[in-house]
């Protein structure tokens, strides 16, 4: 039973993604079913369990712990998790999705993001990997009869699969300098020979992994076609939460286990984090599909966090923990939005779409363009202070230059995220597409993170405390 | 109590969208105007209440109130205001209702959401102008562009999205890298005194080392000067002023444009002296040549909106040199100034925005003869023009002669060059003003034009009287500020005594007599830049020798 805790959250979920399922099969034909309500509790009594296991630093079977970190990035995962339910229940009839599996597999996936954070082992975080990443390639081709859906899903599961082999490798090097996977003996093997070639092989393999599902460049070409192909409403999942999961891993297996090797990884790291910031913006100015542009500024943002562990001290992974928190709010809110607004014949994604958005629906241009501003990283909304954080990580770290890029890179972002603005507030509505309404629960989830975004704006202090103390967790 | 002064416009503009209701509603379009002209009322009153109550002898920060906030980085929650300060809130207060009045007529779609953003902006500009901390001032100062962004995109002009994006990515471009050298420079204060802090008044005289204060320097700087707008960053402006609609102008030129100016004042020069003797003389050249650059452009202007535009370049470029000379006269020839700009230039833009309301177009051209039509609105025209060019007797002559006066006991030859810019803006003014009023009515749809309504009485008269009466009473407004600008001017040459509290501030020269003011300061009170740092003791001869003019 000891070993049970660590693991409870992780359960919880599991739990209710197989109570989806079977909700699934028990459904008659055109029965409608609040299968969402199933995720809805699953998620809140897994975000309460972390709550509870907090400064518990609880383990299971040597390979589990739910330190701290974990749970903070649980909580984040919760998060997500709970908005996606909330923003699905109104979406997935009308974009022609199979409830019950979408429902499942979202689920299981949130499952394999708790497990990816919490593993102390690498094969554990592989397979954890494994088990989100299966979930997404499928939640991303869920709607069988959309070709793009399919082109995505399978140029997503492609490099994928591709990108796992690379990770399996350096596990393997990992483990024939260790003779063991799990992160504190590999983190002991790597600090006494930290100039093996093998060490420096594992690290670099370790990295293109990490590379691949976080979307650095050059690693992220998968991202825009996938992020565009998927449903919105999946794209608004996994934009956040395998960011999180892929996020919290790393800085866990790169700042504590491989931190003895960072003379050879930080630079390597920080050309990529700048790359990745250029171009995530510079290419995101040029899009008029909202889900890609979208996609190529969670590039940048992937950049910015990229910024966070190249910093390398306590305050850039907590930073990174505060802007994983402040991202995912901001970013599926405004996702959200997109797939609130689409039906599977008119999925809403193009820039006109938005003409006029303001006279039709004046709550929802309002929401957007909060969120819209929190990810360009303005005052006083949450981008704004996550930015400051990770900014200030970089600088106290002497990383004036890469700082100097990323604050330029997001003045370019804040071009693109105002044509958004620019299309609700100042186009006149062309022809007025149907959009559909919008539930009262999704307004009220949309409304939560739009407080959220001003809460962790303008007194964040409380969170902050939080994101420092978890990230103690891992020296 | 500057908290509620600062934040009760944005209580304000949340009580204007509550009151609006739903959608865009026309039946309450009155409501919703005369609650967002009621909370800028008071908010004026509140700032004219802290002027009453504002200790005009003291250099030091009043109403000060400080709170922990981000304990984690250093960061609180402090404001406080000067008399530099001061009289920018109170300019803010009293813009901000003439500001709406003016959109009266002229703003019908989406009241609500107009009078949300100007109180909204209203908000920020006091935080710009009261915080202590940068941390919170960068809050402020990069939050004004948003709402300032939507009042240009929505209820501008033709160009106006243009005009909008252009406006929000140039400022941003320059106050983003202040951010990094923000950050950098609460680092650099950690590790020379282990605590982390972004308090402005700690980090006064921060040890930094020659590389690091000049590329901060130069970040802060380059934010500053791209919002003042200085020569040659000043391309934002033209198309921003045009395309806004008049409130949007009237705030704009009025009281944002001085965002930079006072940012240099409090931020740019006292954290890094050293730099800014360094390249003051070269901002002040560049400030030179706005001052010409833009009267010559404005001269050749066919548009009156565009005309007022460049007259701003080259009225802050008298501003800018004023702060490049550090003394005491040209500091707070600057300081007048910018309230002179305010009012006068405000008042000009919202003539403009008269004009245009009636007529729908703003070229010189479409008009003429109009002091036949409209006598009223061109004699209060007339004194508006007059108070832009700096007659004597108005407020622009007060500003623009100390700022000359500094600047020539600095450097007669800038001086000197700076001087024609006088003579061009009265070029430029009264010949604009002579092609839109004088002559025949060449243009048959001027015939019928109404006079200056009542509500366009409510604007006119106050902005003329301010104007006159800062032109006849300046040691109203010079004497609280002087403390304030000996105190900044003694930093920014590195001689700030450690006594400097307590030694009676202004004791040297009452500028409410007026004449005092205006004489010539013996040269004890003439630092140069040059001579940055060899300046033997800061009050102690000027006194005497006052005395004896």
């Amino acid at each position: 039973m000891n070993n049970l805790p660590a693991i409870i959250p992780i359960l919880i979920v599991v739990l209710s993604a197989a109570a989806a399922m079977l909700a699934e099969a028990f459904r008659q034909p055109g029965e409608r079913m609040p299968i969402a309500g199933l995720g809805l509790i699953g998620l809140v009594g897994a975000g309460a369990a972390s709550y509870f296991l907090w400064d518990k630093d609880a383990q299971s079977f040597g390979v589990v712990r739910a330190d701290n970190f974990a749970l903070f990035i649980n909580i984040i995962l919760c998060i997500i998790g709970v908005l996606t339910m909330v923003f699905s229940n109104d979406v997935v009839e009308r974009e022609d999705i199979p409830g019950g599996e979408y429902y499942a597999l979202t689920l299981f996936a949130i499952s394999g993001m708790m497990l990816m954070v919490a593993a102390t082992d690498l094969l554990v975080i592989f397979l954890a990997l494994e088990v989100l990443s299966l979930a997404v390639y499928v939640l991303t081709g869920i709607r069988r009869e959309s070709a793009e859906g399919a082109e995505a899903a399978f140029k997503y599961f492609l490099l994928g699969a591709f990108s796992s082999a690379f990770f399996l490798y350096g596990i393997a090097f990992a483990f024939t300098i260790a003779g063991s996977t799990r992160l504190d003996e590999v983190g002991k093997a790597m600090a006494s020979a930290p100039h093996a070639t093998l060490a420096m092989l594992a690290v670099a393999l370790l990295a293109v992994g990490f590379a691949f599902k976080i979307s650095a460049v050059p690693f992220h070409m998968w991202t825009p076609d996938a992020y565009e192909g998927a449903p919105t409403i999946v794209t608004a999942f996994m934009s956040t939460g395998v960011k999180a999961a892929a996020f919290g891993a790393f800085v866990r297996v790169f700042l504590s286990t491989l931190q003895p090797l960072e003379g050879h990884w930080v630079p390597v790291l920080a050309v990529i984090a700048g790359a990745t910031m250029i171009v995530g913006t510079v290419v995101g100015v040029l899009q008029s599909n909202v889900k890609r542009m979208l996609a190529y500024s969670s590039i940048a943002h992937a950049g910015y966090l990229l910024l966070g562990i190249v910093a390398a001290s306590e305050d850039g992974k907590a930073a990174v923990l505060f802007y994983l928190l402040v991202y995912a709010v901001a970013n599926i809110g405004a996702l959200g939005i997109v797939a609130l607004l689409g039906t599977a014949e008119h999925p809403h994604d193009q820039l006109r779409d938005f003409a006029g958005l303001w006279r039709a629906r004046p709550g929802l241009a309002g929401l957007m363009t909060v969120f819209l501003l929190s990810l360009g990283g303005f005052p006083p909304t949450a981008g704004f202070i996550g930015k400051w954080y990770i900014f200030a990580a970089a600088v106290r770290d002497g990383y004036y230059s890469l700082a100097i890029i990323g604050v330029l890179s997001s003045v370019v972002s804040v071009f693109f995220y105002l044509r958004i603005v620019v299309m609700m507030y100042m186009t006149e509505e062309a022809a007025a597409p149907a959009r559909p309404r919008v539930s009262g629960p999704a307004m009220a989830g949309l409304a939560l993170a739009m407080l959220a975004t001003f809460y962790l704006g303008v007194l964040p202090t409380r969170v902050i405390e939080y994101a420092v103390e978890s990230v103690k967790a891992i020296v | 109590m500057l908290s509620t002064i600062v934040f009760l416009p944005l209580v304000g503009a949340v009580l204007v969208l509550l009151l609006g209701g739903r959608g865009d509603r026309a039946e309450r379009e009155p409501i919703v105007r005369y609650a967002a002209l009621a909370v800028s009322l008071v908010s004026f009153a509140s700032t004219l209440w802290l002027w009453m109550q504002f200790n005009a002898s003291t250099a030091e920060f009043q109403f000060v109130e400080q709170h922990e906030w981000l304990p984690q980085f250093g960061i609180s929650y402090h404001l406080g205001v000067d008399g530099i300060s001061l009289f920018l809130v109170v300019l803010t207060g009293f813009l901000t209702p003439l500001a709406l009045l003016t959109s009266w007529q002229s703003v019908h779609e989406s009241v609500k959401l107009f009078s949300f953003f100007m109180l909204v902006l209203e908000t920020a500009m006091l935080g710009v102008f009261v915080s202590l901390d940068l941390f919170l001032f960068y809050i402020f100062w990069d939050a004004v562009l948003i709402p300032m962004y939507f009042l240009i995109g929505i209820w501008g002009y033709e160009r106006r999205i243009y005009a909008a994006v252009k406006f929000i990515l140039y400022t941003m471009v320059g106050s983003i890298l202040m951010l990094v050298a923000i950050i950098g420079l609460g680092y650099a204060h950690a590790s020379s005194t282990g605590t982390l802090s972004f308090d402005l008044l700690q980090l006064y005289g921060t040890a930094l080392s020659r590389t690091m204060e000049t590329w901060f320097f130069l970040a802060f700087t380059l934010a500053f000067v791209i919002k003042v707008p200085l020569f040659p960053f000043h391309t934002w402006l033209p198309d921003a002023h045009v395309e806004a609609p008049t409130a949007g102008s009237v705030i704009l030129a009025g009281v944002m444009l001085k965002m930079g100016t006072y940012g240099l004042l409090r931020f740019a020069f006292p954290l890094f002296p050293t730099a800014a003797a360094e390249f003051a003389p070269y901002i002040a050249a560049l400030a030179v040549v706005g001052i010409v650059y833009g009267a010559l452009v404005a001269m050749v202007q066919p548009d009156m909106k565009k005309l007022v535009a460049y007259s701003s370049v080259s009225h802050l470029g008298f501003v800018v040199l004023g702060l490049c000379a550090v003394n005491v006269n040209g500091v707070q020839g600057a300081v007048y100034q910018m309230l002179n700009h305010g009012v006068s230039t405000g008042g000009l833009f919202i003539i403009v925005g008269m004009l245009s309301d009636r007529r729908h177009t703003r070229l010189i051209s479409e008009y003429g003869g109009l002091k036949a039509v409209m006598p009223r609105l061109v004699a209060a025209f007339l004194l508006i023009t007059l108070s832009s060019i700096a007659l004597p007797g108005m407020n622009g002559f007060i500003g623009e002669f100390l700022i000359l006066l500094g600047a020539f006991r600095w450097h007669p030859k800038v001086a000197a060059i700076a001087a024609t810019g006088v003579i061009l803006s009265a070029v430029y003014m009264l010949w604009m003003f002579q092609r839109v009023n004088y002559g025949d009515v060449t243009n048959e749809e001027n015939r019928r034009l109404p006079d200056l309504s009542p509500r366009e009485w409510a604007i006119m008269i106050p902005t003329i009287a301010t104007a006159i009466a800062m032109g006849i009473f300046p040691g109203v407004f010079l004497k609280p500020m002087e403390p304030a600008v000996v105190r900044v001017v003694d930093r920014i040459h590195g001689t700030l005594p450690a006594a400097a509290s307590t030694r009676s501030p202004g004791s040297g020269l009452r500028a409410s007599d007026e004449s005092s003011t205006l004489a010539p300061r013996p040269a004890a009170d003439s630092p140069l830049i040059s001579t940055l740092g060899s300046r033997p003791s800061a009050l102690g001869p000027r006194s005497s020798r006052i005395g004896q003019r």
